[in-house]
């Protein structure tokens, strides 16, 4: 009955990635904790049944699952993981259907604090200027009720929220700037809000193709990619690539991808932009006009679904795998050239990689 | 129009025999049933039949009272919510729900909801267990609910009223009123229940928020007796429930749903000495609407609109051989903010058969089939034999092939239904034993079901969900049911119980499949003495798996409930009862971050006058 909205809103936050989640300093130190040095990653859990989960892959490759529930009390995390967001020594993961977000400290997994109030469908977390911003949807079916909530990271309340166009899904910062994609929550978005932090006020809207969904920052640049209006919600519409120029808030660049894709999952790493469509991998320079014709590879030997989670780190290539939505997925790591290196058994629909370093 | 053509030919045929017998002398038989097939067409397979006294016992929710005492596995999500059965290790959607004859399964999702019927308003609950889809259709491949309204012609004219009171503010009424004459029965019953729901969830500093719920239902059987020939009969049943559906141990909820399902059905009933028809119209309704936050009126909907018309004769060659035609029509309507507006018509005919060669030996057979352009219809089959033994010991054998059609969800969702879907069908086998000794009866029935084109919905390129025929299961196990009764001067004891072994599995895989456990068992005794009776009752349900890898499970449980009543001796019958629900406190999940209620309290009076 409520299953196409419930398989939206799985979908919606189906592809994680994230654009600025790695610390700056990357040399190796001595572990603060158990989970040092090494990918935390996000297990989304069914919607509904509260089996959201934690796994820990180490440098030394070896995986460890279900880390919330080994090092607190209560043995739940929540409902339905969307993101998480790394603070200083805490990360933030944002618990959508459990309209939560659990504070935890990011080396131990020890519980620190929670914010349940003032989030409303909560997806995306990201930090600027002091302060968090969590990008919410209100009701699913509703267009007005849209918002990003700020949170007060000393008291870790939400002090105010920004109304913004339906559907925010994933937050970039740069420059004391939040870029929203509106992927459009139930419906079909098309279009960028920019935010500034300094007075948590709109500055403009930026109009894309249709069902942004990934956003990344990259030398005052950000990119954009539009997945196109699938064929079951009207006409379908097909990818783009938007470059913004993050000083003047102008689309610089569009690339349309050819008919019949829907592209997910950009990444830049190394200079390189990397995305997918199904279950092919593409890779190209970040000042690209054209796009590659071929992939870089593609995963098919992977399970039933394909990629549900996509992210490039230090020349690997890290992809969850939700399998059926039923069983416990995996993780595939794969060289950038596409030798398969290792795989791991990690909780049920891998959504996400954290590096924590 | 080739059902047209089936029709015609059969009808014309069966005037003619009409006609022929016409002046013989009628003898009625006392109660009349509208699932005639229920009574004529089910001696090789296992009938469970609930009594009057067991129905009393429970709570007004049928989940309640089949979990408690038959077989059957039921998943609810929490108390009250939504809750669906898994029969003999099936699916939902491969138990059928029986309303007098007809088939009430949800055309939208395929199956029912057993928290959305109230048992007070039947008077003749039963669980046929195994493939019955040559009777009654899709989905009775674990097996079939009946809920049935019997009417004699008693002079009569008795009231009941019924009113429970019970924890988190749980509230119950039932009327019924029973009027019979010479001529004319009549049986109403009216119902309303409502509860806050909002019991705490025991271990956890929560309460299920959010479930409360309220339902009102009304359920009418008229039968007029035209002449010795002729009997007209009308049934309707209403049910109007809203609930909110409760939160989790990891997340709140602020979601509603609203049900509202009309039934109507008219049945003309000629008898002609050895030949019996029955021409039924029906007219059913279902609706749902689903609110995501009860406090704004946004809210997605579904509608089906079914009309049914049915011609079933039968002839009684001699008092040992039975023959029954069956042809029927089907149309469907439904509309929803989610599925595409579709019309779809079913057309079938059918033809049953049962001889009784000796006291000791007899034998059913049955053959249907649908004609739909919706999808492609197997050849249904079900045959069996009820073998005596000894005197104490029967033996009954059945094989059939049972489907469950692909509902208006899997075949017209919005961007993702699929028009070329088949049926789920199955090929199915049981042999059951059957011990009567005495005061004491016992049924060890073991079967085997293989399912295949299992309907599934996966996600396909892009990330769309799609129902595809994927999956083939196998399901096998041993089912037993066990009753003793006996009086002792003017006290009697009854003690009853149920135990199901249960395995199934995907082909190729060695994993259980989620939420059917490997062992289910009931067990209650009770004891009456003049105007006391008091009873004792325990569900153990096993272990099951919450993931497909069966990585994950939740415990089984143990959970045990008592009860007393006492009826004093005024008008025609006043009774007080008490009942203790849960009574060791066991902390239990039935449904993954679902805890259920601790012990409860419920107390009712029923005055019958």
């Amino acid at each position: 009955m409520k299953l196409n909205k419930l398989l939206l809103t799985v979908l919606a936050g189906s592809f994680l990635f994230v654009s600025c989640n790695n610390d700056d300093d990357n040399s190796t130190s001595a572990p603060s904790g158990a989970y040092d040095n090494g990918v935390l990653v996000l297990n989304q859990g069914n919607f509904g049944a509260g089996n959201a989960t934690v796994s820990f892959i180490s440098d030394t490759l070896t995986v460890e699952n279900n880390i919330f529930a080994t090092n607190n009390t209560s043995s739940i995390l929540g409902d339905t993981a969307q993101d998480l967001g790394f603070y200083k020594d805490l990360a933030y993961i944002v618990l959508n259907y459990s309209n939560k977000i659990e504070i935890v400290n990011r080396y131990t997994f020890k519980h620190v604090a929670e914010i349940t109030e003032g989030l409303d469908n909560p997806r995306y977390i990201v930090f600027e200027n002091g302060k968090a911003y969590v990008t919410n949807w209100g009701d699913g079916g509703v267009a007005t009720d849209d918002y990003v909530a700020v949170v007060n990271l000393s008291t870790n309340q939400v002090t105010a929220s920004i109304p913004v166009a339906e559907g925010p899904e994933r937050i970039v910062s740069e420059n004391n700037k939040l870029y929203v994609t509106h992927y459009g929550g139930y419906s079909i978005g098309n279009s960028v809000t920019v935010i500034n932090t300094n007075n948590d006020a709109v500055v403009t809207t930026i109009v894309t193709g249709d069902a942004p969904k990934f956003i990344t920052e990259e030398d005052n640049k950000i990119y954009v990619l539009s997945e196109g209006r699938p064929s079951y919600a009207g006409t379908e519409t097909f990818g783009k690539l938007h470059t913004i120029d993050a000083r003047t808030n102008k689309i610089t660049n569009t690339i349309d991808f050819p008919e019949g894709a829907h592209p997910s999952n950009l990444t830049i790493e190394d200079d390189k932009m990397y995305y997918t469509i199904d279950n092919n991998i593409y890779v190209t320079s970040l000042n690209a006009k054209t796009l590659p014709t071929q992939p870089l590879f593609s995963v098919d030997e992977q399970g039933v679904y394909g990629i549900y989670a996509f992210e490039v780190e230090d020349n690997h290539i890290y992809i969850g795998d939700a399998e059926n939505y039923t069983q416990n997925g995996k993780v595939y790591i794969y060289s950038t050239s596409g030798t398969l290196e290792n795989t791991f058994t990690v909780g049920l629909l891998p959504t996400g990689f954290y590096f924590n370093n | 129009m080739t059902l047209k053509k089936l029709f015609l030919p059969l009808l014309l045929l069966l005037c003619q025999i009409t006609l022929a017998q016409q002046d013989t002398i009628l003898h009625l038989e006392e109660v009349v049933i509208s699932d005639t097939q229920l009574r004529d067409f089910s001696n090789t397979q296992s009938v469970q039949k609930l009594s009057d006294t067991i129905i009393a016992r429970n709570p007004a929710s049928l989940t309640s009272l089949l979990q408690y005492n038959t077989v059957i596995y039921f998943k609810e999500n929490g108390l009250g919510m939504v809750s669906s059965p898994s029969f003999r290790g099936t699916t939902a959607q491969q138990t059928a729900v029986i309303w007098n004859g007809i088939n009430i399964n949800s055309q939208l999702n395929g199956q029912t909801d057993f928290n959305t019927l109230n048992t007070r308003d039947f008077n003749s609950i039963s669980v046929r267990a195994g493939g019955g889809s040559v009777i009654y259709g899709s989905s009775a491949i674990g097996g079939s609910i009946h809920l049935n309204n019997e009417l004699d012609f008693n002079d009569k004219f008795t009231n009941e009223v019924r009113t429970d009171y019970g924890s988190y503010n749980t509230l119950g009424i039932n009327y019924n009123v029973k009027a019979a004459s010479k001529r004319i029965s009549a049986d109403v019953s009216l119902s309303r229940n409502s509860s806050d729901n909002d019991y705490d969830y025991e271990g956890y500093k929560l309460k299920n928020d959010n479930g409360q719920f309220y339902n009102t239902s009304i359920n009418a059987a008229f039968a007029v007796k035209l002449n010795d020939q002729n009997i007209l009969r009308l049934y309707s049943y209403a049910f109007d429930g809203q609930r909110r559906f409760s939160r989790t141990l990891a997340a709140p909820s602020k979601s509603m749903y609203e049900d509202t399902n009309t039934r109507n059905l008219l049945e003309w009933t000629g008898t002609y000495n050895r030949f019996i028809s029955r021409l039924k119209v029906a007219y059913l309704e279902e609706n749902y609407k689903y609110f995501e936050n009860f406090a704004n009126y946004n809210f997605t909907y579904g509608q089906v609109k079914t009309f049914i018309s049915r011609y079933d004769a039968t002839y009684d060659f001699t008092p040992q051989i039975k023959l029954n035609a069956i042809v029927d029509y089907t149309q469907n309507k439904g509309k929803g903010s989610d599925i595409i507006q579709k019309k779809r018509d079913i057309g079938s005919a059918g033809l049953l058969f049962k001889h009784s060669v000796s006291n000791r030996f007899q034998y059913e057979a049955g053959v249907r089939k649908e004609i739909t352009d919706a999808y492609q219809s197997p050849v249904l089959f079900s045959a069996g034999a009820n073998i005596g033994i000894a005197t104490f010991y029967n033996i009954k054998l059945n094989a059939s092939r049972n489907f469950r059609i692909p509902t208006f969800n899997d075949l017209y969702w919005q961007g993702s239904g699929n028009p070329n879907l088949n049926p789920e069908s199955s090929y199915q086998a049981e042999v059951g034993n059957v011990f009567n000794y005495k005061d004491i009866t016992i049924n060890v029935t073991g079967y085997y079901i293989k399912l295949q084109d299992m309907l599934r919905w996966t996600p396909g390129a892009g990330g769309i969900w799609r129902p595809e025929n994927v999956g083939k299961v196998a399901t096998y196990g041993l089912e037993s049911v066990l009753n003793w009764q006996r009086k002792f001067g003017s006290s009697q004891v009854t003690v009853s119980g149920t135990y199901a072994y249960t395995v199934s599995r995907e082909d190729g895989s060695s994993d259980q499949l989620i939420y059917v456990p490997l062992h289910k068992a009931t067990a209650s005794v009770a004891y009456g003495y003049k105007g006391f009776s008091g009873y004792y009752r325990h569900l153990f349900t096993g272990e099951v798996f919450i993931t497909s890898d069966n990585q994950s499970k939740l415990d089984g449980y143990n959970v045990s409930g008592i009860g007393a009543k006492y009826t004093f001796p005024i008008l025609s019958g006043f009774s007080f009862g008490v009942q203790v629900n849960n009574l060791y406190n066991q902390e239990y999940l039935n449904v993954a971050v679902r805890p259920m209620p601790g012990r409860n309290y419920n107390m009712y009076l029923n005055l019958k006058f």
